[in-house]
């Protein structure tokens, strides 16, 4: 009872923007690194 | 409430799920019930996947928290986008290459049977858990505004969301988050507006933002290494990674989102739409209870925000100095408050900082009073560990919000709860259906009839949860109390999966038994030691790989791919 996606589904699609997944992984944990950063001073500067 | 409210309140709680089962209709096999056919678009995945996490809990206790404790608890996310990215390129595609219904059945493919079923009631114990305490959440509503029961709050609840989980499985468990988290995120807008508007003339929203960081409310990052502290940058980056890896890898509830996906691409922009989302929206939540403490420095807040533990020590000897203490306290804050404000406005240094230590002095002042309350209501009720941070939000909603918003943020708060429960309730079924009964009890029925036993077992998970909601009420901020139940299950689950992705040498008895070892680690650690609880997530993983590791020793390698 196994239910399997059509084998065109997996790896081989790209995502919609910056060409690979690679980039997009490094962009999101760039944003990350981005929002760290924010928050940090953010904290400094209020507090 | 108004009548507007109570209108609006009935509607909203009705048409979420009522469009959930619209959208989500037409299925009639197990895969739809249980995967929705693998149809989703990434945007309903996504929007899933925030709303099972992003409970009642969330809203009630989150701004509670940053009222009382600051924004530090933001760094509890800081390891999601970390672990959606691994997850992205790991468990998304492995997981839909195996064609599986639910994570544990992979274990069988990668392990044993034993392994798939051991991990499966980790789960079933874990989440059991969970899920009641998420229907519990909404009974604080009904409590505050109302003076109702939590129990019977709990049942009515329950029912609810037992009846339209068990009618539509997770196609009508999706369709309802999206339309739930996009009521959220408006009402969140709506709910920091609505503070900000009310803050007193002369109080701009920078005033606002500078009187909260001025005694440690914007405290969104601490950088300080501290084994014993709960939430700092380190926990949050490591042993939050480690949590979110375990919850968003290894937890049916998360996992049936994505695998109900129909690409392994959609899927993957699921996760990090979340890993994009996630960490901004909790800031946002907790800055509105940030705003919350600021509005509360001019208008009089109650000394203790749950109503009947105020009318439990009305009469109390030593009351009325508490009180007269507090209210005082809260006077001197008010007007340091003012003078600072009107100091930088000024722009003279000098006296802003000599306004500034008189306003932390004040602050102090009212903890200190406010600390005497909550001792006084110990005290005479004999209870220890009293904790209204759940309350203090929907004080505030329920006193200065206008009409109709108040019953549009009730309604949201409730169905927040419901469609958190109901992803994990669909979730629990598909494990003790497909990981249990299917596989140990009748392996060769039709899918009609594993299909009446999934819908079987969601009535039955929701009956347990509501039970054990019936006595979650003694558990301190219900938000930590949800995150503590995953930090003692999760690392053996992560661990495990973790020797199934990434060493092949691993099998089937040492993959058991150092799960078992993994389990024993954390609650040593949870007994003896005074580790902070997100730790737990960092050290039972450990536990599990290196203990898989040793116990393999002498077995010989395997030659075959781990991925099914």
């Amino acid at each position: 009872m196994k239910f399997r996606l059509p084998p065109e589904t997996y790896d081989s699609e790209p995502p919609p923007v910056l060409g690979t997944w690679s980039s997009v992984y490094m962009f999101v944990l760039g944003w990350l690194a981005l929002l760290i950063a924010l928050f940090y001073a953010f904290t400094r500067y209020f507090a | 409430m108004t009548t507007l409210d109570w209108i609006v309140m009935i509607c909203t709680i009705i048409a979420i799920p009522s469009f959930g089962l619209w959208r989500g209709r037409g299925g009639t096999t197990t895969s739809h019930y249980l995967l929705a056919g693998k149809t989703m678009p990434w945007y309903a995945m996504g929007l899933s996947i925030m709303a099972t996490q992003a409970s009642a809990i969330t809203f009630i206790a989150t701004t509670g928290q940053a009222y009382v404790d600051g924004m530090r608890f933001v760094q509890f996310y800081f390891g999601l986008p970390i672990a959606m990215v691994i997850l992205s390129a790991t468990a998304v595609p492995i997981f839909h290459k195996a064609g599986v219904y639910t994570a544990y059945e992979y274990l069988e493919r990668r392990f044993d049977a034993k392994t798939r079923a051991l991990a499966g009631i980790v789960f079933l114990i874990q989440r059991g858990a969970a899920v009641g305490l998420a229907l519990y959440a909404p009974a604080i509503v009904m409590s505050v505004i109302f003076g109702w029961n939590d129990r019977i709050t709990t049942l009515i609840i329950g029912i609810i969301c037992v009846l339209y989980t068990t009618m539509g499985g997770i196609p009508a468990v999706t369709w309802t988050d999206v339309l739930q988290m996009t009521i959220i995120f408006a009402g969140l807008i709506l709910a920091l507006l609505t503070v900000i508007s009310l803050m007193p003339h002369g109080v701009s929203f920078t005033d606002a933002v500078y009187l909260a960081g001025s005694v440690g409310k914007l405290n969104a990052v601490d950088t300080k290494l501290d084994w014993d502290n709960r939430y700092n940058l380190w926990s949050g980056l490591l042993g939050g990674t480690f949590l979110m890896l375990g919850y968003f890898g290894c937890d049916q509830s998360q996992v049936q989102r994505y695998l109900s996906g129909k690409s392994v691409a959609q899927s993957k922009l699921s996760m990090l739409f979340n890993a994009m989302a996630k960490v901004p929206m909790q800031f946002f939540i907790l800055f509105v209870g940030a705003m919350v403490f600021v509005f509360y420095l001019f208008a009089q807040p109650p000394m203790l925000f749950e109503k009947t533990a105020m009318k439990a020590i009305r009469f109390q000897p030593g009351y009325l100095a508490v009180q007269g203490r507090f209210d005082t306290a809260w006077r001197n804050r008010e007007q340091a408050a003012e003078k600072l404000n009107a100091a930088r406005k000024q722009d003279d240094d000098g006296q802003v900082a000599a306004s500034t230590n008189a306003y932390r002095a004040a602050q102090k002042e009212v903890d200190g009073a406010r600390r005497a309350g909550i001792q006084l209501y110990e005290k005479s009720t004999g209870s220890t560990g009293f904790n209204d941070t759940n309350y203090i939000f929907l004080s505030f909603v329920t006193t200065y919000f206008p009409a109709g918003v108040i019953g549009l943020v009730i309604a949201v708060i409730l169905n927040a709860a419901m469609s958190s429960s109901s992803g994990e309730l669909n979730s629990l079924a598909a494990v003790s259906v497909m990981d249990l009964y299917r596989r140990f009890w009748r392996q060769d029925a039709s899918d009609r009839h594993y299909l009446m036993i999934s819908r079987l077992c969601t009535a039955i998970w929701g009956s347990w949860a509501v039970i054990f909601a019936q006595y979650a009420r003694n558990l301190g901020s219900l938000v930590e109390a949800v995150n503590q139940v995953g930090s003692y299950f999760y690392p053996v689950l992560l661990g495990v999966f973790a020797l199934a992705f990434f060493f092949k040498r691993v099998q089937g008895s040492a993959a058991f038994w150092a799960m078992l070892t993994g389990e024993a680690a954390i609650v040593a650690c949870s007994l003896f030691t005074h580790i902070a609880f997100l730790w737990f997530n960092v050290i039972g993983t450990v536990v599990v790989v290196a203990a898989g590791l040793v116990f393999s020793i002498g077995a010989p390698s395997r030659k075959t791919a781990a991925v099914g």
